[in-house]
């Protein structure tokens, strides 16, 4: 079935510890041919920078990542042109973001925010400046990974899942349907209209 | 001695490390940072291996990586990932070993560590880097490069002799080995009443340490004040045991510190040794000299097919049938066998995973147990699964990388031109020029030991 919405990733927080596992394969995956991460944490030279953010309240814990608006703001505010829809799902290109921050401000959940960006295991530097620069990360749904989001895949807890509205919705509606079918059928006012 | 600790800074008390602590050391409210009960703590560092909580540079800052580095006295030439739980690191004490030139410096690995240490180099799962272990050690300017793997041979002798000893004189059965420091840690704080089940012998690194400052000081003519005995393992517990008042038989200390698998990747990185591209070398002799008997006591069943197939041959005196005593590998928590040895039928039992021990214990305590031999490795399928070893990024990686360093482990056996303890020319030597015989006076004093139990505290 064609779906029309970006799909994203929905945490269960009955089941979230808040562990982090989501942000390591977050950033695993991200990094094994840019910076050449490998299986184990020795392999890792660069800063851990995932695309979604464990979040842990008194009462309950989740990452919170990107639910790629369809009528996204920080694509809307975002001047370079760095953040894009690819698909149906919204996507950053670090090499065009110049930091300024504005998709930061605009996103209503938090899932961006600016981290050091790296490619071939050292600091990307700013174009005119030796400083390394930052780039927008936020959940680019592993879009280009056969397997689907990493972050599903880790969970120890099974806690994550691919959220996909329409389906759920359009599952929603046939089961109303069918309890309404009955109620409905029962109705005297509804046989009253034969 | 802190072993194991938590930092309160990182914690997100998500309690993963709570629920596979074998022991319930680790404390704490949920959301909370957890703190790690040091009277309850066996050490084994599967918290570390668990703990995905890492120095963040969205939560924790830009700066904060470098304070808790140095807060860890690691060298700035770390640059990994660094988490909550882990484990007191000794590098810097090496290091300053390996610099000073009025120090005669030895070091052994064991044999689970060359079974995955070139994993965090980016070498495939698995992948056995044993010449390259003793050529990145010589590198780093270690004077003796040993292998723990000559007293893996040494003990089978010494366990093996003990094992016939108490089956033919009606000693305390089952026998259960003492190998595996967090073991013997669980055993002494839950169930000291059973003490007298354990084995005497020390593990391979307590006999090669000792080994190091009396025998060998001998062979190399070095005063035992000049020596600064190294271990590597793969196995943050042995830390501990090193640190146990028992373990001084040399006259020192017999291991005077120990570094993880991971601390020895931080060494050579630091060193700026190109650790895969090493050229294959030996270890030293006659200490490095080894069996594949003693390679395969890094994964479970282990201990016992090493001491099954010198077993078989001591007590029958004839040539074991098949090398490979398949019936005790496997990766089961609880598994048994019935062996047959001549015309003694050995009843042998193989624990893995230390929350797997606890019914076996309520048996035995129960009278129930009617077995021989039992093995009891602390870590899921060993010690090549051990709290020191390299750290998988993602959970769904744990399962071939067990397979792989056990395949690993299990081929160098294969390959090796001598598979039994007893034949290991350089222990028939050790025998023959100074122990005399396994349980023999000297054997007494430098690699068995009583161990004291729970109420001394480890200086």
């Amino acid at each position: 079935m064609a779906n029309e919405f970006g799909l994203f990733v929905t945490t269960d927080t009955t089941k979230c510890t808040g562990c982090k596992a989501c942000e390591l394969a977050c950033f695993q995956v991200h990094n094994v041919r840019s910076n050449k991460v490998g299986k184990t944490v020795g392999t890792v030279t660069v800063p851990v920078t995932p695309k979604l953010y464990v979040t842990v309240i008194p009462t309950a814990s989740m990452p919170v990542q990107c639910k790629h608006c369809e009528n996204s703001p920080c694509r809307a505010v975002c001047k370079q042109q760095a953040i894009a829809k690819v698909g149906q799902q919204i996507i950053v290109d670090e090499a065009k973001c110049i930091g300024c921050k504005d998709c930061v401000v605009a996103c209503p959940f938090g899932a961006v925010t600016l981290l050091p960006f790296y490619a071939n295991g050292k600091p990307v530097a700013q174009p005119g400046s030796g400083e390394g620069k930052v780039a927008a990360s936020k959940c680019d749904l592993c879009y280009t990974e056969s397997e689907g989001p990493a972050c599903v895949r880790a969970c120890p807890n099974k806690a994550l899942s691919l959220n996909d509205v329409e389906e759920s919705r359009k599952a929603k509606n046939i089961a109303a349907a069918e309890a309404l079918a009955v109620v409905n059928a029962g109705a005297p006012e509804r046989r009253s209209l034969k | 001695m802190t072993v194991i600790a938590i930092d309160q800074n990182i914690c997100t008390g998500c309690q993963e490390c709570t629920r596979i602590c074998p022991n319930l050391a680790i404390e704490g409210l949920p959301h909370q940072a957890q703190k790690v009960n040091e009277e309850k703590c066996v050490m084994c560092g599967q918290c570390v291996q668990k703990c995905k909580s890492y120095v963040s540079v969205a939560e924790h800052g830009l700066a904060a990586y470098q304070e808790v580095r140095k807060a860890r006295d690691l060298p700035d030439t770390v640059v990994e990932p660094l988490f909550a739980a882990y484990n007191v690191s000794h590098i810097q004490e090496v290091k300053r070993a390996l610099a000073d030139p009025n120090v005669y410096t030895m070091v052994q690995s064991a044999p689970a560590v060359r079974a995955a240490i070139a994993e965090d180099f980016g070498a495939p799962l698995g992948e056995l880097a044993a010449g390259r272990l003793a050529a990145g050690l010589r590198k780093l300017g270690f004077d003796r490069v040993f292998d723990t793997n000559f007293a893996a041979d040494v003990t089978i002798m010494e366990e093996g002799s003990e094992l016939i000893h108490r089956v033919t004189n009606k000693g305390v059965l089952p026998m259960f080995t003492s190998c595996c420091p967090a073991w013997v840690r669980y055993l002494e704080l839950n169930y000291p009443q059973l003490r007298k089940h354990l084995s005497t012998c020390k593990s391979p690194q307590q006999m090669e340490g000792a080994l190091f400052k009396t025998y060998e000081a001998k062979l190399d003519k070095v005063p035992i004040e000049k020596i600064y005995s190294v271990s590597i393992m793969p196995c943050t517990a042995k830390q501990f045991e090193s640190s146990r008042p028992e373990m001084v038989d040399s006259g020192k200390r017999d291991v005077d510190v120990v570094l993880t698998t991971r601390e020895l990747v931080w060494l050579l990185k630091d060193a700026g040794i190109d650790f895969l591209s090493l050229k294959d070398e030996k270890f030293d002799l006659p200490m490095g000299d080894y069996s594949g008997a003693a390679e395969i006591f890094g994964v479970t069943g282990g201990v016992m097919e090493a001491a099954l197939r010198t077993g078989y041959e001591l007590i029958t005196g004839k040539t074991i049938p098949a090398v490979d005593i398949t019936a005790v590998r496997g990766i089961d928590g609880f598994r048994t066998a019935d062996i047959q040895v001549g015309d003694l039928t050995i009843k042998v039992g193989v624990v893995t995973g230390l929350k797997n021990v606890k019914p076996v214990m309520e048996l035995l305590a129960e009278g129930k147990l009617d077995l021989h031999f039992v093995e009891v490795m602390t870590c899921p399928v060993g010690c090549v699964t051990g709290g020191g070893q390299p750290k998988l990024l993602v959970e769904t990686d744990f399962e071939d990388a067990y397979k792989a360093r056990i395949s690993a482990t299990y081929f160098h056996d294969k390959e090796l031109p001598i598979r039994k303890s007893h034949e290991n020319p350089s222990v028939v030597a050790l025998y023959k020029d100074y122990l005399e015989k396994p349980l023999g006076h000297l054997s007494h004093k430098l690699l068995h030991t009583t161990y004291c139990g729970d109420k001394k505290k480890a200086h």
